[in-house]
C-alpha cells in the first residue's frame, strides 16, 4: 500500500472542487452579463464530476501500489450550460432591450451560487485535511529510519 | 537468519491496513459531491485478525505473505442524499483521525521492536 497514492485521489478532488469553485465564481461574476461570444446573454455554468476509476495497467500504477481494490478519485466530466430561458427584465433604455422593451438576463440566482459555493469550500477544506493527514503519516514513516 | 520478528510482521501489516483505511477515506472524501457514489470501508478488527492467523500460519510455513486482499465493502446505514451519495464528511473526518492515530501507534512500536533488534545486534560490543 502506497502513501503517495493517497495524495493522488486528495489531489484530484482539490483540482475538481477547485474548478467547481472557478465555475461559481464565474457565474456570479456574469449574472448580469447580455453578451456573450456565442450570442444571447451569459448561461449558468455547471459542473459535472464522476468517480475516476483507478488507473489500472499503467506502469506508474503497478510501480507505485499493490492493488487493493478500485480506488480512485474524482474528476470533472463535463462543464455543462444551463439551458433554461434567462430572466426577463422590463428596461427599455438598454442597448440589449427587444422591440417590446424587454432585456433577458441570466437566471442566476445568487443563493444558489452561494450555497454550491461554500459547498465546494468544505469539500476543498476536506480534501486539504486529508493531504495533511497523509502528509503527517509519510512523515511519521520517515521517522523509523532516524 | 531473519531479522523481522512475529510482532514487526503483525506491526507492518496492521499499518498496511491504517494507510489502506487512510486511502478508502480519502477515496470517500474526494467524491463527496458525485452523485450516485457510495462510501466504501472495510472491518479493521475482522481483517486485522485474519491477517494475524495468515502471518502466523505464513511464518510456520516460511511462505511468503499469505493473503492480502482485503475485503473491501459499500458502507451501511448511512444516511442517503437526493443525488444518491452518501457520504457523511463527520464520518469521513473522523475514520480519518483514527487511522492517522492508528498509524502513528504502530509506527512508534514498530520504531521500538526495530530499536530493540538492533540492541541485540549490538549486544556483544
Amino acid at each position: 500500500m502506497n502513501l503517495f497514492g493517497v495524495m493522488d485521489v486528495s489531489g484530484s478532488a482539490l483540482q475538481a472542487e477547485r474548478l467547481r469553485a472557478e465555475v461559481v465564481a464565474s457565474n456570479m461574476a456574469n449574472a448580469e452579463t447580455t453578451r456573450t461570444p456565442e450570442g444571447g446573454p451569459y448561461r449558468r455554468q455547471q459542473v459535472v464530476f464522476q468517480s475516476a476509476a483507478s488507473d489500472q495497467g499503467t506502469f506508474a500504477h503497478h510501480l507505485l501500489s499493490e492493488s487493493n481494490g478500485e480506488i480512485g478519485g474524482v474528476q470533472v466530466a463535463a462543464v455543462v450550460s444551463d439551458n433554461t430561458p434567462g430572466l426577463r427584465r422590463y428596461d427599455p433604455q438598454h442597448p440589449d432591450a427587444g422591440k417590446d422593451g424587454y432585456v433577458t438576463y441570466p437566471d442566476i440566482n445568487p443563493l444558489t451560487e452561494m450555497v454550491d459555493m461554500m459547498s465546494a469550500t468544505r469539500a476543498y477544506d476536506l480534501n486539504s485535511s486529508a493531504v495533511q493527514a497523509t502528509k503527517g503519516m509519510i512523515d511519521a514513516s520517515l521517522d523509523i529510519l532516524k | 537468519m531473519q531479522i523481522t520478528t512475529p510482532l514487526s510482521d503483525e506491526l507492518s501489516r496492521y499499518l498496511d491496513l491504517s494507510s489502506l483505511e487512510l486511502k478508502l477515506t480519502a477515496q470517500n472524501m474526494a467524491n463527496v459531491d458525485v452523485p450516485g457514489y457510495r462510501a466504501v470501508g472495510f472491518d479493521f478488527a475482522q481483517e486485522m485478525q485474519r491477517s494475524i492467523g495468515d502471518a502466523l500460519a505464513s511464518r510456520k510455513r516460511d511462505t511468503a505473505k499469505a493473503g492480502s486482499d482485503v475485503n473491501v465493502t459499500k458502507v451501511d446505514g448511512l444516511v442517503e442524499r437526493p443525488d444518491g451519495n452518501n457520504v457523511s464528511m463527520d464520518r469521513e473526518g473522523m475514520k480519518m483521525a483514527e487511522a492517522q492515530l492508528q498509524f502513528r501507534t504502530g509506527e512508534e512500536l514498530l520504531k521500538r521492536e526495530f530499536t530493540r533488534v538492533m540492541d541485540a545486534i549490538h549486544a556483544d560490543k
